[in-house]
């Protein structure tokens, strides 16, 4: 069953006087508990595909169907209900309050999320230990390692129980290790929680090992969209 | 989210100090402006009340239209003058007395003359007081002596300020008086009040010499200049001296000096005592010229008024209706002091705005943050009302405090330099309880609208290019 359809989606922009689709007519779906890895090069319109499921960004044309719902067509305050409740982004950069510890970094999506006040902190320690993190919780962003950081990301997303986990480049800025134990991470939430995940990296190799689908991106359009079988599923 | 916005002031302290401070200058400016108007408001009404303006009246005779003459048109006043009128005697008195609402009713005279104590002279106002007085104030607490027994005794009260107009100081040994800087090095004459209770004063009058009448007016254009008035001298015993408790305290009774009533009217003087006798022409002959009624409460004004003028006949004159214009005064002194103070809190104002605005550029990216994880816009909103709003309500909290001490020390300067020795201090400045509660409120609904445009502004930026902001 599907949890998102996307049927011709079009994200275009103006760079003077020339329109440039970023996101070009594309059209695809992902079933409940599915890991798909989108790849593509720089620019291929990766980030902006996953921009607009998790309703950063809003579509030229096409539309975005989730759970049922057109959220092509929704204003910006019925976007910030579905970013806040069904979907958990994770970033490169992996955009954390830097002036603020781990647990308030998670706490604050648990304040978005109008978790009573308290039982915040005590959910955010839960969130932040099941990552593995229960030691450095008091830690700022800057006093962890980027894996650490990626982590408290990852518990972050997923404070208000969102049922897809949008990931974009995740690992970029990782060494392969620490790298491997983050995407690990992920596949035990999709193994043990049933969380969907949306993967957008570059990496091909380790996106192969680890996904159910991978849909190849080239200048905005899918070129692409092959079921694969997992390997870490045979190991 | 409260939480949040306290930790983002904090982050950029001294930023967030000096716009408060702002706030607190504004704040401050505006509170000292609007108490000092509040202040003063509060002495003269005060004045005005402990003066028995509220609840006192003089009645006269004759109905004279003040308002016409003051315009210069004297042509009926002698018709005025003419008509036939009820004459203020000790019936009519009686009559006043027993009016509901009547607290107590004496003629009203006043006349000028010259008095001398322990060889020291000035021209004072003596006004002859009935003994009934007593019980009421100031004549209800005499300072240093007594009041006197009959209204015909030549015992006579004089007020404390008058003896040091004259450059006589009674001072309690037990009290010494605290000289001001500008009277240091005036020459004055610091005595015990034994040395003057019990003692003789001389009052001095002017009285008409027939004799000395210029009868031709050629003889005044001759160079004859000598006046028709020569002076009679009364020496009375000085029974009491009373001193005034606060600046704007009871002054009801006009004068300096208070003789026995009857014992005034014996006192030799120019045939008019006061305007009422200048103005009223002859009934001085029949009966008194004025008579003063002062009420229980000013709430029995109108009803007394009523009985006087209808069922009675008499004019009343009472000035209580003076004070609505005095008001309206003050109401337009408060608004320009603080029109002036709002000012001040209107650049605190914008300093909000910048700081705000300022914040919002640092923060951009974490403001994208905040969406991506699901921040609304009204949410977002708040975080930076919170921010601005404790901006007013911290900047009017030090600013109040920063307005009372800077009014306590300007109030504490006024009175220690500038008020005479030996009066009771006043206060210049006055802090309602409405002054504090609405500079509270209006500088957090200021900020709040300072707030206003960074925060829209925050809420509606785009967060997709936010999170490529460094």
């Amino acid at each position: 069953m599907p949890i998102l359809e996307i049927t011709g989606l079009v994200k275009s922009y103006f760079k003077g006087d020339i329109a440039i689709s970023a996101v070009d007519d594309i059209s695809f779906s992902v079933d409940k508990g599915e890991i798909v890895s989108i790849v593509g090069r720089s620019g291929s319109g990766k980030s902006t595909l996953l921009n607009l499921i998790g309703g950063l960004d809003t579509a030229s044309a096409g539309q975005i169907v989730y759970d049922g719902k057109r959220i092509s067509d929704w204003n910006r305050n019925e976007l910030a209900t579905h970013r806040r409740f069904h979907v958990g982004m994770i970033f490169q950069s992996f955009n954390m309050i830097f002036t603020r510890n781990a647990l308030d970094n998670v706490v604050l999506a648990l304040v978005f999320g109008g978790c009573p006040k308290n039982q915040r902190k005590a959910r955010a320690k839960d969130l932040l230990t099941s990552v593995g993190l229960s030691e450095r919780m008091y830690h700022k962003p800057d006093e962890l390692s980027g894996g650490e950081i990626q982590r408290v990301a990852i518990a972050r997303s997923l404070a208000n129980e969102p049922e897809i986990i949008l990931a974009d480049e995740p690992t970029g800025n990782l060494d392969s290790i620490t790298a491997n134990e983050i995407m690990e991470l992920l596949v035990s939430l999709n193994k043990e929680q049933g969380k969907t995940i949306l993967l957008v990296t570059h990496d091909q190799e380790t996106a192969e090992k680890i996904s159910d689908r991978m849909i190849y991106l080239l200048d905005g359009k899918i070129i692409e969209d092959k079921k694969i079988n997992r390997k870490s599923e045979d190991q | 989210m409260i939480e949040l916005g306290f930790a983002n002031l904090w982050r950029t302290k001294l930023r967030t100090i000096l716009t408060t401070l702002g706030v607190v200058i504004g704040i401050g400016a505006l509170t000292s402006m609007i108490s000092f108007g509040t202040g003063m408001e509060r002495n003269i009404t005060e004045a005005f009340k402990n003066n028995d303006l509220f609840n006192s009246l003089t009645v006269t005779a004759r109905k004279i239209d003040l308002e016409r003459i003051a315009e210069g048109d004297v042509s009926s006043l002698a018709a005025q003058m003419n008509q036939g009128v009820a004459s203020l005697n000790d019936s009519t008195l009686a009559l006043i007395n027993e009016v509901e609402g009547v607290d107590i009713a004496f003629p009203e005279l006043t006349f000028r003359a010259k008095l001398k104590v322990l060889d020291k002279e000035m021209e004072v106002t003596v006004a002859g007081i009935p003994k009934s007085l007593e019980n009421h104030p100031p004549f209800n607490d005499i300072t240093y002596g007594s009041f006197f027994d009959n209204d015909s005794s030549a015992v006579v009260i004089v007020r404390w300020g008058t003896l040091k107009g004259l450059k006589i100081v009674v001072e309690d040994p037990a009290e010494p008086v605290q000289f001001k800087f500008h009277e240091k090095d005036q020459d004055f004459l610091v005595v015990p009040p034994d040395s003057l209770i019990g003692r003789p004063i001389q009052v001095t009058t002017a009285v008409m010499d027939y004799s000395n009448l210029a009868l031709n007016p050629m003889q005044l254009l001759s160079g004859d200049r000598s006046i028709p008035f020569k002076e009679k001298t009364t020496t009375f015993i000085l029974g009491g001296i009373i001193k005034k408790k606060s600046q704007f305290e009871n002054q009801s009774v006009k004068g300096s000096l208070f003789v026995p009533y009857k014992t005034a009217n014996k006192v030799p003087r120019l045939g008019f005592t006061n305007i009422w006798d200048v103005l009223g022409g002859d009934s001085k002959d029949d009966g008194y010229s004025a008579i003063y009624v002062r009420l229980e409460e000013p709430s029995y004004m109108d009803p007394v008024v009523k009985t006087l003028k209808d069922e009675m006949g008499l004019n009343v004159f009472a000035l209580s209706d003076q004070l609505k214009e005095v008001r309206r005064g003050f109401l337009i002194l408060d608004g320009i002091l603080g029109a002036i103070g709002t000012i001040a809190l209107f650049v605190a104002g914008l300093g909000i705005v910048n700081t705000m605005i300022m914040s919002i550029l640092e923060r951009t990216r974490e403001i994208g943050i905040m969406k991506a994880i699901g921040g609304s816009e009204n949410q977002i909103k708040w975080i930076f009302f919170v921010e601005a709003g404790s901006i007013g309500f911290v900047g009017a909290i030090f600013g109040l405090i920063l307005g009372w001490i800077v009014t306590r020390i300007a109030n504490q300067i006024a009175n220690s330099q500038f008020m005479p020795a030996g009066e009771p201090p006043v206060d210049f400045f006055y802090f309602p309880i409405w002054l504090i509660l609405g500079s509270i409120a209006f500088s957090i609904v200021l900020s709040l609208l300072a707030g206003l445009y960074p925060a829209i502004r925050a809420a509606r930026i785009d967060p997709v290019k936010a999170l490529r902001h460094d």
